[in-house]
């Protein structure tokens, strides 16, 4: 190939520049020694014949000069040249260098950082074989939507699908690890067989489940995570096949997951869980509660469009526990895992996506502006090298290197800002995001970030072109440099405009969204979280919770303690069902649902909830007397509208026979409580049913309420925990607040993270009028000096300069404001009591973009005003 | 005969390329020869004869050898490559057209 040959020359002549060059020499001096030796041969004296040759050759250097340009690399050396006299310049003036960067460095690295989410968020596929092809499938029936399936809709779904090859289900719960030693309470995964294989290709060591492990006489399998190995079994690699103890019996141990293995699912599913053990799927229990998390995997060519189509017909064709009915309105959604897994946090990030792209923008218009204003300044140094012969491409090629130079040293300053930035948003980030621990800059962002520096570099780049274009000799020489072309120059003012129309948009967003924040930080959840610590322990029986209730209540600085099945806003396994008033008809059965909790005397008190009419519940409200329950106003209002309901009786599913054994039971409402936000702050998805302890016993959560900060608080209900059993495991210790902070961070991500980005925006636009006004005084200094001279009042001067600043941030905000009334409406999903045209905002951004822009016009106002009239005009 | 004409532009790659084409010979034996042939009509300057020849190898049209001249001295010896060949035959047969049509016009008006 000839290109390669050439390429291959051109870098020998490159890396062998020394020795080609001496080779130069050797060539011409062999020429003019020839030259001489004819000369000589001619009859000349050795020296007339020498002074000859060097005539006739011509001048040696410029023609070496010339042969070393043909090499190709003239121009590397040349960029060479800009490049040191681009770095000499900038140090001349490092203000401007430095504003320059660092405004870069903010807008690049701010894109950086988010970049850096939004990729391991929602660009790079989850870490699983065929990520592309897995489904979650969600199970719905009447308002409720994303519910868990029971086994028999697997079972009937598995029998009926053409577009799934693989259909498996997990259902997460509390357990304690197998095997000798402390209790230590972890996430046990309860799972078909075929479950684990869809999302892993191999285990560490071992198998996975089999349908042969649940046949009736088999033993009881795990497996289990590589965490649970190390700790539990110091990874003895013979573990598989041994048996082991756990909880009451004992199991074989079949197989151990890999170590990066992680669950990326939707639904605040944990990412880590210890222990597995599977369970069958058959048809044989049709009225069963739903509880599993559908995982497919779609058949080669297959699409989801197809699965959905496919599961809409199997949700009307599945028959409910009466055999002959459709469950009226049960449906099927399929969505794709890794689109599900972020849905919550898709719209914040592409928003904050959005709006750091309107950063970048603002630092782009800043830097061009600044080099704009530098470019007219050096007018008469380009001038002056366009007179001296160079050519007009040369010096753009100058100009372009100079930028290139700061675009490379702003992007290597925005690495760093980016990486703090990363780190702040990790830091900040809402528990939908806490699974993404592969959140880091990667080689993606890296060339992103390049990428991002090298747009910036062309598109300032474009500033000078239009100030060298224009480059007219004779006019700029004459007027000595200080052009008063730039007052003209409409540029400056309308980039300003631009960034204030951006920033304004940035600020409005940011202020509804910060106004969500604030009124969610008003929501009354139903209780208060403050000086409550919880922890959870599995399944007691109901005499050791009740002692252990009396044991924790008498420690110092308690002032009551109680136990629910289920804290408000923790994201665990919840459990809900059908409930119905008596002599309800067969649909009205099935139409509302409840979440149930299971609480000890005292939790309403112990989490300051409010308890509007009737009683709590007692230590007699067992099994042997009347069945009660306490309902919240909200399923009151929905079951007896306009009646009192305590005293009606309630058709309920609780299990006095122990854990897990469900039965429905007609209850007598004995209270009414105040609502209590279970599930998020800001969306009521079901009222509430409270059934006392001994009724319906399963893991519980125990609150303690104390009087301010009891040191120690956590050990000592431990120790009480271990003095009534030492086997039970006590995990989760969180004070309430935490919990709620947790409701909180999805909102208090969004706005903090938006108010940064429109804080940097804001700063960048005030730069921008700051700096267009400086230089525009600057520039027209002598200008003010004869006007102050005939006579113009201070007050003159400081409207002129006021009003050019105030004049280009007006026409940013009328920009700026209709731009808003478009794109708020896109922020609807994540406001919450106030909507996209909110005037209160608009009227607020109004004011402070106006003040901020005031400020940042004073200073150079101030300046102008300070003029000397007698010094301006000497120095014209 | 009058002053020795200028080249014309972009005639001296040909020269060098055919002048060349039957053996290698060096910077200043190119020159010679070139002289010679269009007896004395055509003088190349050497301001422009070594940047042509450097520009020419770095196309890879011909390549350089340092090998002894005839006085024993060590030259920098050019010879046609391959691409050369036919560059040359491509030039070659531009010219044959254009000095045709000069003619046709000259001669003709």
């Amino acid at each position: 190939m000839l290109w390669t040959q050439r390429l291959w020359l051109r870098l020998q002549t490159l890396f062998r520049g020394g020795r080609a060059t001496q080779q130069l020499h050797e060539e011409v001096q062999f020429h003019i020694d020839q030259q001489i030796e004819e000369n000589v041969a001619a009859g000349m004296s050795p020296e007339k014949a020498r002074q000859a040759a060097m005539r006739t050759f011509g001048n040696v250097s410029l023609i070496q000069e010339d042969a070393r340009g043909t090499w190709g690399w003239i121009w590397l050396e040349q960029f060479a040249q800009d490049l040191r006299f681009g770095a000499r310049s900038l140090r001349r003036s490092p203000g401007f260098a430095t504003i320059a960067i660092l405004t870069l460095a903010l807008g690049i690295g701010a894109n950086t950082a988010i970049f850096s989410v939004v990729n391991g968020v929602l660009l790079r596929p989850l870490p699983y074989p065929d990520a592309d092809r897995l489904a979650i499938i969600w199970s719905g029936l009447g308002s409720v939507n994303r519910a868990v399936a029971s086994t028999y809709e697997l079972f009937e779904i598995r029998q009926r699908t053409k577009e799934f090859d693989q259909i498996g289900g997990i259902w997460v719960t509390n357990g304690t690890l197998p095997g000798e030693g402390d209790p230590e309470q972890v996430k046990v995964g309860v799972v078909t067989s075929n479950f684990l294989s869809i999302l892993c290709p191999r285990p560490a060591i071992g198998r996975f489940f089999e349908p042969q492990d649940e046949a009736p006489n088999a033993p009881w399998a795990l497996v289990l995570s590589h965490g649970a190995w190390v700790r539990r079994f110091g990874s003895d690699p013979s573990i598989v096949g041994k048996s082991v103890r756990y909880g009451d019996g004992s199991a074989v141990v079949i197989g151990v997951l890999p170590e990066d293995f992680r669950f990326y699912l939707p639904g605040g599913f944990p990412s880590n869980v210890d222990v597995f053990y599977s369970v069958p799927v058959n048809g044989s229990e049709p009225g069963g509660p739903g509880w599993l998390h559908l995982v497919g995997h779609l058949r080669p060519g297959s699409n989801f469009t197809r699965a959905q189509a496919e599961a809409d017909t199997i949700a009307t064709q599945i028959h409910d526990w009466d055999g002959n009915r459709n469950i009226n309105g049960l449906r099927l959604s399929v969505y794709p895992l890794q689109a599900d897994d972020v849905r919550e946090v898709r719209g914040t990030l592409l928003l904050l996506f959005g709006g750091v792209g309107f950063v970048f923008l603002i630092a782009c218009a800043n830097v061009a502006n600044l080099l704009l204003a530098r470019s007219t300044k050096r007018l008469r140094e380009t001038t002056l090298r366009a007179a001296l012969g160079a050519s007009r491409g040369r010096i753009i090629r100058q100009l372009l290197t100079e930028n290139l130079l700061l675009a490379v040293m702003g992007a290597t300053a925005a690495l760093g800002v980016g990486w703090i930035a990363l780190r702040a948003i990790l830091a900040a980030r809402p528990p939908s995001l806490l699974n993404f621990s592969r959140l880091t800059p990667d080689l993606t962002v890296l060339d992103f970030t390049f990428l991002v520096g090298l747009v910036a570099s062309a598109f300032f780049g474009l500033a000078p072109l239009f100030a060298a274009g224009r480059v007219n000799l004779t006019q700029n020489l004459k007027e000595g440099g200080r052009s008063t072309g730039a007052a003209r120059n409409r540029w400056p003012g309308l980039l300003v405009s631009a960034e204030v129309a951006l920033g304004f948009v940035l600020l409005a967003g940011t202020g509804l969204l910060m106004r969500t924040f604030i009124n969610i930080l008003r929501i009354d959840p139903g209780f208060r979280a403050e000086n409550v610590l919880s922890f959870q322990i599995s399944t007691p029986k109901y005499e050791m919770l009740h002692e252990l209730q009396h044991r924790i209540g008498g420690l110092a600085g308690v002032q009551s303690v109680s136990a629910v099945s289920q804290l408000p806003l923790v994201e665990a396994a919840n459990w809900y069902a059908n409930y119905w008033k008596e002599g309800a008809s067969e649909e009205e059965q099935h139409s509302v649902m409840a979440d149930h909790r299971s609480i000890l005397p005292g939790y309403f008190n112990t989490i300051r909830a409010t308890l509007l009419r009737g009683r709590d519940f007692t230590e007699s409200d067992d099994a042997a007397h009347q069945h009660v329950a306490i309902i919240d106003d909200a399923l009151a209002q929905e079951l007896w509208p306009n009646e009192e309901a305590i005293g009606k009786k309630l058709n309920v599913s609780d299990s006095p026979k122990g854990a897990y054994q469900f039965e429905r039971d007609w209850a007598v409402v004995v209270g009414i409580v105040k609502h209590i936000q279970c599930h998020s702050l800001t969306v009521m998805v079901r009222p509430q049913i409270y059934l006392p302890y001994q009724l319906a016993p399963r893991p519980v959560s125990i609150v303690i309420h104390t009087a301010g900060v009891v040191p120690d608080l956590a050990a000592s209900a431990r120790a009480e925990v271990a003095v009534l059993n030492k086997e039970m495991a006590v995990s989760q210790v969180v004070p309430l607040t935490e919990y709620l902070a947790r409701a909180r961070s999805q909102s208090r991500f969004a706005s903090l993270l938006a108010a940064s980005l429109a804080g940097i925006a804001l700063l960048l636009a005030c730069i921008g009028i700051y700096g267009v006004l400086s230089y525009s005084v600057a520039q027209r200094t002598g200008e003010i000096g004869v006007r102050m001279a005939i006579g113009a009042e201070r007050s003159d001067i400081l409207r002129m300069i006021l009003g050019q600043g105030l004049t280009s941030a007006a026409l940013g905000l009328i920009a700026g404001f209709f731009l808003s009334l478009v794109l708020m409406p896109l922020l609807a999903g994540l406001l919450f009591d106030v909507t996209a045209a909110d005037p209160v905002n608009y009227v607020l951004i109004c004011a402070l973009v106006l003040t901020v822009s005031g400020l940042a016009a004073f200073l150079p106002a101030r300046h102008a005003v300070g003029i000397d009239p007698i010094v301006a005009l000497r120095h014209e | 005969m009058g002053k020795p004409s200028d080249l014309v532009q972009g005639t001296l790659d040909l020269l060098i390329l055919k002048t060349i084409s039957l053996e290698p010979k060096h910077g200043w034996a190119i020159a010679k020869r070139i002289q010679q042939i269009s007896k004395e009509v055509l003088q190349v300057q050497q301001g422009s004869l070594y940047p042509a020849l450097h520009r020419l190898e770095q196309k890879a049209w011909i390549k350089a050898k340092w090998a002894e001249s005839e006085t024993g001295r060590k030259a920098k010896f050019y010879s046609l490559t391959t691409a050369g060949r036919a560059q040359l035959e491509k030039e070659a047969a531009n010219w044959s057209r254009l000095s045709a049509a000069i003619d046709l016009v000259v001669e003709t008006s």
